[in-house]
């Protein structure tokens, strides 16, 4: 076996300390070592964008790294989202609006297309339709043809914008 | 629909909660104590006979359990698989790679990353023999012989098909006034749905039962396949497809893959996983298209068609692997005729064995449909620039009339229903078709830096496989199946033989059975894709599954419909010949009583509590549909492009899309598929291409090569529907999922050449990237220098 290495990662809230292997990528560390299997695996080349997770904030595409370069990151997933304030303690606007809006079929690019929007609308709470296809351009849908996802975007900076938080 | 979330009703759908919060199950997210993991070894030749394959280094990697090869297989006669199409595949190949690759070895290891340092260090000597990647190469005389494993064959000759009537068409082309003719490649796409392949295969030995998870679009068909090369009894193999992250066609064939996690289970007494990157999701599952046609139409100078006539080379790769009904080998290419009253027609089809990976029928193709509208879609749009007619006006001349049906194709089609001309009357008052005609030609006049092209498809699609008497998959005739099972508290639980892969099943099944039995939709759960529970189906592809398991499910709900009759009665205190349904309120009541009702969902305990005599306690009822006919769902595309003359750039100004899939069970759901299709019409038409270099390397095989649609190149699309209900089928409705992938790509290709049109360009070759379009309008004479 390979060296490994312990590093830190706070996911959603929890802080984990885990054993890795240095080039063990991030993905991996997530959905083996932590069991958050919401964060998948779509391609071998950086394109597709279904490992989208929020790294101190900003998307990253966790397929890119390997988890070691992530020690002391706050990571934020898919199943973070409910935890949110904004979500009340049920499901955050953003996944309300994939669901209302019809956001989603298979639902395999679902979680990093959520974390692309979430990136967003922390940044610019009131996107023009523009900003909501450039913002999620790095992530592949081979379902919706992209249109309802970014009325579920929309959906969803409405909500924030009018919604008692 | 009655309000609670029946036929018609936009219901949200039932399995987002698990995905939009990360819960859902899908291949790579199970976990089993113990479980090892599989890399496959991959030949990096497209052609080549291998010398000797040495394990010994992959042996020693600290973590690696086993590598298997074909030999480690042969023992238990699965070093090769049969295909869907009657020929025989290499699980592990140990005498001749043909295409780059190809499985030649798997490494078993306890992490996937050890078991891909094993697969390094695998050491195979191949010794390299000339590779043939293109079908009209590979009938050259001279062309390096790719099967020699069977047995006398001599050349790269797949198989020949034709249909029609050869003569007759040939005296009408002879004596027409007017012919048109065409050459079109239909290239090699991949359908790349965004999760790849993937299988975990778990033998108890304590139970003797080998169960496999794995991303099927047909796991009963599968666990068949599975016991018949295996030899484990089928009641002993338990396939469960959970959720898969899309489908669209890729996962209907038995893979390599697949069979390798399963006997290295069985080997190995420990469950493998093995889930392939997408590099090798495109270069080794099946593809889709590849289709070369030549298109003939003959027609009088006013434009009414007399004849079509088609010559076809096939590219099916290093096997017959094509997954379509067996008696089929061209699938349904032969509803070329279109939606078009066309007395006449011939098709011929050559195959051709390359150097290349298997497939064919992929891709929302619906069984060659998409190439069969391609053509004549294509053919008609040249008929038109060659008569200077309007390509509306002759489609309008053409169509077969709603009054025709059913109708009889010169093909051996049965067309249900339809109403050509309303729908493509809709959709060019939604296109605002005679202001961009007029606009067009504005910029003609002017000279404008973009040209504008329209472009029109009005298609007949043919899904729902279908009628035993015709179709079967590798011998099991297409029927499908619900089961449906109302528990003593009143709500259900309903399993079908169809497997969703997004389609929304969860939901619209829900709705079927909620219409039927006056139920709501939140008070049933519809489950799919386990063996063990489900009742026996075909699996989704094909836009079947409405069509067969959704007649299925309206067929079984009267059933139970029929048996809670008698439960209403007896509830009721009325003699069950004075009980009545009523569609309205979802319930039962005493003729000329309406007030004395009760509903299933009331009555379900009296099946259980208080039945009536002579009747069996519970209420549930199954039903196998074996259809009576395909469904013939059409619709009329129009597209609006602009084409930049410098850069040779194709911007959608306007995408118009009007369906008619029938009676509709979830509008919602349907214009989800309708935008999904419609995306991939665009890739199809605009990038997507799976290419080889002369050595036979995949040169678009990854994402960086391959190219999907991304937000930024998907317009908003505008659709309208009409409804013309199935006559045959129980609730009118008929399959759509593939109908936006099969009707686009004609309507983009007819709208970039509608553009050059007036300079004389009658076709441009899929994809029309920007240079391919700057070329052509280089020829046209239209292209424009950068300032």
């Amino acid at each position: 076996m390979t060296d490994t290495r312990e590093i830190t990662l706070t996911v959603n809230g929890t802080e984990h300390t885990i054993e890795v292997e240095p080039r063990q990528l991030l993905v991996h560390a997530i959905r083996e070592e932590l069991d958050l299997t919401g964060t998948h695996i779509g391609c071998d080349t950086g394109n597709c964008g279904a490992c989208t997770v929020l790294r101190d904030g900003e998307p990253i595409k966790s397929c890119l790294m390997f988890a070691t370069q992530a020690d002391g990151s706050d990571l934020m997933t898919v199943e973070g989202m409910e935890d949110l304030p904004e979500a009340g303690g049920e499901l955050h606007p953003l996944q309300e609006g994939f669901r209302e809006e019809h956001g989603l079929q298979c639902g395999y690019c679902t979680p990093g297309m959520i974390m692309a929007g979430k990136a967003l609308l922390d940044e610019n709470p009131n996107p023009s339709e523009a900003d909501i296809r450039e913002a999620i351009s790095g992530n592949l849908c081979r379902c919706t043809g992209y249109q309802n996802i970014v009325r579920s975007i929309e959906y969803a900076a409405e909500e924030l914008e009018h919604g008692e938080i | 629909g009655h309000g609670r979330g029946g036929m018609g009703e936009e219901v949200k759908r039932k399995e987002d909660q698990r995905f939009i919060t990360g819960r859902g199950n899908y291949v790579d997210d199970i976990k089993k104590s113990g479980m090892l993991h599989c890399e496959l070894v991959r030949s990096p030749h497209a052609h080549a006979r291998i010398e000797d394959i040495d394990k010994s280094r992959a042996l020693e990697v600290d973590g690696v359990v086993a590598v298997l090869t074909a030999d480690d297989l042969l023992e238990y006669d699965l070093a090769t698989m049969p295909t869907l199409m009657d020929d025989t595949q290499d699980v592990l190949v140990n005498d001749k790679v043909k295409f780059q690759s190809q499985e030649v070895a798997a490494v078993i290891a306890t992490d996937r990353y050890t078991a891909k340092d094993g697969a390094q260090k695998v050491d195979v000597d191949y010794d390299v023999l000339d590779p043939v990647v293109d079908a009209a190469d590979a009938l050259e005389d001279d062309a390096p012989l790719i099967r020699d494993d069977i047995e006398g064959q001599e050349d790269n000759h797949c198989l020949d098909w034709e249909t029609g009537d050869e003569e007759a068409t040939a005296e009408v082309f002879d004596e027409a006034p007017v012919t048109v003719t065409e050459q079109m490649l239909y290239q090699r796409l991949h359908p790349a749905p965004i999760e790849t392949c993937g299988a975990v295969g778990d033998y108890d030995p304590g139970k003797d039962k080998l169960t496999v998870h794995m991303t099927s679009q047909a796991p009963h068909i599968h666990r068949t396949l599975f016991a018949q090369v295996s030899g484990i009894p089928e009641h002993k193999i338990r396939i469960v497809s959970p959720d898969v992250g899309g489908g669209f066609g890729n996962k209907v064939p038995i893979y390599p893959g697949y069979v390798v996690a399963a006997a290295a289970s069985y080997v190995l007494e420990q469950p493998v996983k093995w889930v392939e990157e997408r590099s090798e999701n495109i270069q080794s599952t099946g593809f889709a298209r590849d289709y070369d046609m030549q298109g003939e139409l003959a027609a009088t100078e006013d434009g009414e068609i007399l004849a079509v006539r088609t010559d076809v080379l096939a590219d099916h790769g290093a096997y017959n692997a094509v997954a379509q009904p067996s008696k089929f080998p061209a699938g349904f290419f032969n509803i070329f005729t279109g939606s078009y009253d066309i007395d006449t027609a011939y098709g011929t089809l050559t195959a051709a064995y390359t150097n290349t990976a298997p497939g064919g029928v992929a891709y929302r193709c619906s069984f060659r449909v998409t190439e069969a509208v391609y053509l004549i879609e294509r053919m008609v749009k040249v008929l038109a620039d060659e008569l200077g007619m309007d390509p509306a006006e002759i489609r309008r001349k053409n169509f077969i009339q709603p009054e025709q049906f059913p109708y009889e194709s010169p093909t051996g089609w049965n067309y249900d229903s339809g109403d050509y001309e309303k729908a493509l009357d809709k959709a060019l008052e939604m296109a605002d078709y005679d202001h961009y005609r007029e606009e067009q030609q504005r910029r003609i006049e002017t000279d404008a830096d973009k040209l504008l092209g329209i472009g029109i498809s009005s298609f007949t699609e043919v899904v729902g496989a279908g009628p035993g008497k015709s179709c079967d998959i590798a011998g099991v005739e297409m029927f499908d199946s619900a089961e449906i099972r109302v528990h003593p508290t009143g709500n259900a639980t309903v399993r079908v033989g169809v497997q969703t892969q997004g389609q929304g099943h969860e939901t619209t099944f829900a709705q079927i059975v909620a219409e039927e039995l006056g139920m709501d939709v939140d008070d049933i759960t519809v489950e799919h894709g386990d063996t063990d529970t489900d009742p026996y189906g075909l699996g989704t592809y094909g836009s079947r599954s409405t069509p067969v398991a959704g007649a299925a499910a309206a067929v079984a709900s009267r059933k139970v419909r029929e048996k809670a009759k008698a439960i209403a009665a007896n509830e009721l205190e009325a003699a069950e010949e004075d009980i009545t349904w009523d569609r309205e309120s979802g319930e039962f009541h005493v003729a000329g009583a309406p007030d004395r009702s009760i509903s299933i969902t009331e009555i379900a305990a009296g099946a259980y509590m208080n039945k009536p005599a002579g009747e069996d306690p519970g209420l549930e009822a199954v039903n196998y549909y074996d259809p009576p006919e395909m469904t013939y769902p059409f619709g009329s595309y129009i597209v609006v492009v602009e084409v930049d003359r410098e850069t040779g750039e194709v911007e959608f100004e306007k995408f118009v899309a009007v369906d008619d899939c029938g009676n509709r069970i979830n509008p919602m759901i349907i214009e989800g598929q309708i935008h999904g299709g419609l995306a991939q019409g665009i890739g199809t038409a605009m990038m997507e291409h799976v290419t080889f270099d002369d050595n036979g390397n995949v040169t678009g095989g990854d994402f960086m090569n391959y190219l999907l649609p991304t937000s930024m190149e998907i317009p908003n699309f505008e659709t309208g529907h009409t409804v013309t209900p199935s006559p045959h089928h129980p609730i009118g409705a008929k399959g759509v999922g593939e109908s936006p992938t099969v009707g686009s790509p004609p309507a983009i290709v007819n709208a970039v050449v509608d553009a050059m049109a007036h300079g004389g360009i009658s076709h441009i070759e899929m994809p029309m990237t920007p240079d391919v379009v700057w070329e052509k309008l280089d020829e046209a004479g239209l292209a424009a220098d950068p300032a």
